[in-house]
Order: C-alpha cells, then structure tokens, then sequence
C-alpha cells in the first residue's frame, strides 16, 4: 500500500490510482479516499489542489474523439495493413531509394505505352495480342478493365473473353453470365458482346447483359444510348451487310429485351428492376471534402478491386473535393482527372493515370 | 534498462500479441494501434485543428512501423516512443504541406478553449473557480511551459519521457518543471487561505 501521507500536490497529480478517483471515480476508489481523507485531514489542503489540478487540465486539453471513431480508425488501419502484407509493398515514404525507384517504374511503364502503341499500329493486322479469360468466381462484383478503356462488371460466377488489346474494327468480347457494361464511345469500332446465341451491338453507352450458362434466355437491358441486340444465327449471316439493324433490335435507356433461344426470338420490354441499371453495389455515397487526391484514388481502388497506377509523391499536394452518388467508374475517373488536369489509360487492366502534379 | 522499465510500464502488448504483430497479424497490429491512439490523436490536435491531417499523420505513423514490422523491438509501441515518433512527423509534414504558413515550425499551441464554468458537471462551485483561475494560470505560461505541463499533467508521463519527447536533456526538463509547478502556486496559492474550509464534494 502505499503511504501518501507525505504526497505533494504533483505526486498527487500524477498518481495513477489519485487521478482515475477524480477523473473517472468508481465506488472503490471513493470509498478508499473518503476513508483516506477522513483519516488524514490535515492533508485535505493539498488533494484539493490537486483536484483542481487535474481537473483544470484535462479539461483544458481534453479532446471529443469518439470511440466510435477510434474504432473506425483502427479498422482503416487494419485493412490497409492486411492489404500492404498481401500486396507485399515496401513503404515508398520512408525509402528515398525506393521512391526513385516507383518513378522510373512509371516513366518506364509510360514509355511502354507509348512505344506499345506504336507498336501496336504496326503488327494490327497480325494481331498477337492474347485472349484474356477473366472469371469472378467470388461472391463479389468483379470490375474488369478493357483497353479501350470500357469497364465490364462481371457478376459471380460468370466470365468474360476479351483481348488484351482490341484489334481490327470491331471490339469483340464473350460472356458468359451476366454483366454490365459501360462501353467507351468509339464509333469506328462498334462493341460487340457475344452472349449465348446473340450478338449485342453498341458505340458506347452502358447496358447489362444477363447470358446464364445452360439458359435458354438472355436478356439486355439497357442504361444509357443505343443498343442493338441481334440472334446470333442472323447477325453472322447478316454481317456482311451494312444493315444490322433488320433482323435485330433496337433498344433505347431503360429498355430490355428478352431472346428465347428455342424459338430464336427477341422480346422487347420495359426495365422494370431500375437496380439492374446500376453497376454494382458500388453506388454508395462517397464524399470527399478537401482530401488527397491518393485517398480518393486509393478508394475507388478498393471499391472495384481494381490497382490504378499513379505518383503518390506527385499527387500528395492535390486536395479536391467532390461528392459521387450514381456515377460509374469512368464517370468518377473522369471528374477526378477533370480536377486535377491528368488524364488515364487502361493497360493490361489497370488503370494509369498521367498527370503533372498540381500546384495550389 | 530504462526501456525495460518502459516496457513494463507502458507498453501495454502482452507477448502473444506481440508475437502475432511480428508475424504479420493485421488484428494484433490494430489491437496495438489502438492502445495509445487517443493519447496521439490529443497530443496532436496541440500542434494542429486540421483533424483529417492529423488522422492521416498517425495513420502513416502507423504504417511506417507495420512496414517495418520484422525490424521492430517492443520499445516501438511505447507511448512516449510515439508521441515523439508523431510530433516529428507533424512538424515535418507540415512544412511539407506548407500548411502553416505564419508560423516557422509548429508549436504547442492549444486552442484556447474559454473554459465556461458552467460547462463543468462539478457542483462544488469553490471547485469550478479554482478550475477556471488555473486554467487562467496555465494560459500565461509560455508555449514549453504549456507543453511540460501538458505531458506530466495529462498524458502522465514521467519526467525522462517527457525529454525524450520534447528532445531536452533530463535535468532541463525536471528544471522547467519545478519552475513552471512553481510560478503556477505562486499566483495561485496567496488567495487560498479558505482552502481548509472546503469540503471535497464534488464526485
């Protein structure tokens, strides 16, 4: 036990049994210094003061963090350290070897892309670029990136075939399962989703397509501008016309068709779940008020499971502020790069985002 | 040998704990983080009012010693460790930053909060005065003097962290504080001669 008959006020002050009686007294520890104090009254001066003591300061430098926050922290915390362990990264604020090193990673990977494409003029014709096969065999939407920049959201267990890079004029890709696609303008080159029987033909605008293996349905539905749905079977014999637009459909925003296999026939109709014009459950409310571009980015990142390649160093200094409610993922890159004056690509999957800082 | 006594004294991990972080458990880290995470985030909103910066400050404190995790000894998760750990940063991010434009280097420069005593849940009204007139006392004192006050008096530290913190040699330290305990009773004790008469009432 200790004898505290001799304690000063800053003895008092910084005991730890003293302070948790005045700043957070139990019945314990009220009973223990109201006997104490009865027993020692000649040192009633010097608790008082030190009562005030403690007292006057916690109040003068007491905070209102919540702990509510608190926990929201750590499970921030907890999360990006489970992310880093996966991804393996070694810090890049602490190293400057290595802050050197992302940079010309980045240089290199820009040059690649630029040189890549130039390559890519020349061997079109020969087209080696490889099918890529990406499954979701996850509970989970799964964002696949395109390289004309066009994002497909593959629902689970559903795949989709796609080149690495779309060559010739047309942008060919199969489904199988349902998706929802936000398709990149590019009139020259019309998108195509090959999708259990049929063909879905658009320029660029956002739609869903919902193919189950083994089904005998499949249905479009679309969001945003013009989409032409066609029977495989017609749209091959048909492909070397000009008109596609004979045997298929037309179908405008919140419009749907429904194509029955067994009688190769197209049904068109009205959306009537409004949530299957909607990506994913990626729609949440997100607003960011005066927050480092980095955090903006590295959200979207982990929103749709995607990487987007930038300079952290470089975009550290650029706060924006901004509110995203229905917008897709392009939509969003787009405000973000708009803001910042930087503008993105999509190579191999990824997005990378060119930019030269900023400066505010 | 003070870190041992460190260790026993305020590191709060137990060696499971411990053990797990090491080997890259992401729970046992938050579990870690947690333990002194308001004594930073207070500490913090002393040198600045921007709470998004001062989050993104401890959150990359943080990191920086999950990162480094495999090099880490015990020592790291240590309050007065972090607290000089976190000041640095501040100070470095915000020249960084640019954020502080009128002042050279940041500061301990608390709000001054107007403490209204009507804000106090003490009924002792005697109480509530002497709270306010320290209060009073302790906002004359110059920015060090605050900031020693600050760290014995509220994150209770013992002397020898509080120089490591404020990066002063040991004696300094116990020499602004015996100064600082003093000045602050000398305006404050002539007028207490009623002190006797006061019943402590007030929990």
């Amino acid at each position: 036990m200790i004898d505290y008959r001799n304690y000063s006020v800053e003895e008092f002050a910084t005991d730890k049994k003293f302070r948790q009686w005045v700043l957070d007294p139990s019945g314990e520890s009220i009973l223990f210094w109201k006997d104490w104090l009865s027993q020692n009254p000649e040192q009633h001066i010097t608790v008082n003061q030190a009562v005030a003591l403690v007292l006057s300061i916690h109040e003068r430098y007491k905070d209102d963090l919540s702990e509510e926050r608190i926990q929201s922290e750590i499970d921030a915390l907890v999360e990006i350290a489970e992310c880093r362990k996966n991804k393996n990264r070694i810090s890049f604020v602490t190293n400057p070897l290595l802050r050197i090193a992302a940079v010309i990673t980045l240089i290199s990977g820009l040059s690649y892309l630029y040189y890549g494409n130039q390559f890519s003029k020349k061997t079109e014709k020969s087209s080696s670029f490889y099918l890529v096969e990406k499954r979701n065999d996850s509970s989970l939407d799964m964002t696949v990136l395109l390289s004309d920049g066009s994002v497909a959201t593959l629902k689970t267990r559903s795949s989709l075939k796609f080149p690495s890079k779309f060559s010739g004029d047309t942008r060919k890709v199969v489904l199988t399962g349902e998706a929802f696609f936000d398709i990149t303008k590019n009139p020259s080159k019309p998108f195509l989703v090959f999708a259990n029987e049929t063909v879905t033909k658009v320029l660029g605008t956002s739609f869903r397509v919902k193919a189950p293996e083994g089904a005998n349905t499949v249905m479009v539905f679309v969001k945003t501008g013009k989409v032409s749905v066609y029977p495989k079977r017609e749209y091959e014999t048909l492909s070397d016309r000009d008109d596609h637009e004979v045997s298929g459909v037309i179908l405008h925003p919140n419009q749907q068709v429904i194509f029955n296999k067994k009688e190769n026939r197209l049904e068109k109709g009205i959306v009537a779940n409004p949530d299957l014009l909607s990506e994913s459950a990626t729609h949440q409310d997100l607003i960011f008020d005066d927050q480092p571009v980095a955090d903006v980015l590295t959200t979207l990142e982990k929103m749709y499971g995607i990487t987007i390649v930038f300079d952290k160093e470089m975009l550290s200094q650029c706060p924006i502020t901004t509110s995203f409610k229905e917008e897709n993922l392009k939509q969003r890159m787009n405000a973000i790069c708009q803001a910042i004056g930087a503008n993105y690509e999509v190579i191999d999957g990824r997005i990378i985002l060119n930019s030269k800082g900023c400066n505010h | 040998m003070n870190n041992e006594i460190n260790i026993s004294a305020h590191s709060d991990p137990n060696a499971d704990l411990w053990h797990k972080f090491k080997s890259g458990d992401a729970q046992a880290f938050g579990e870690l983080a947690q333990v002194h995470y308001r004594a930073l985030y207070n500490y913090a909103t002393k040198f600045s009012s921007d709470t998004e910066f001062i989050r993104d400050c401890i959150q990359e404190l943080y990191l920086e010693l999950w990162e480094r995790r495999s090099f880490l000894s015990e020592t790291a998760f240590v309050k007065s460790y972090l607290l000089k750990a976190l000041r640095h940063k501040l100070i470095k991010e915000s020249v960084r930053l640019k954020r502080f434009k009128e002042h050279n280097e940041l500061s301990f420069d608390a709000a001054e909060a107007d403490l209204s005593v009507e804000s106090l849940i003490i009924e002792n009204e005697h109480l509530k005065h002497q709270i306010k007139r320290l209060n009073q006392i302790v906002s004359h004192l110059t920015k060090r003097q605050q900031e020693i006050i600050y760290l014995r008096f509220y994150q209770n530290l013992e002397n020898e962290d509080i120089a490591q913190i404020m990066s002063l040699g040991r004696q300094s330290v116990a020499n602004l504080l015996y100064r600082t305990i003093k000045e602050i009773k000398n305006i404050w004790m002539p007028a207490e001669f009623f002190w006797g008469l006061i019943l402590i009432s007030f929990c």
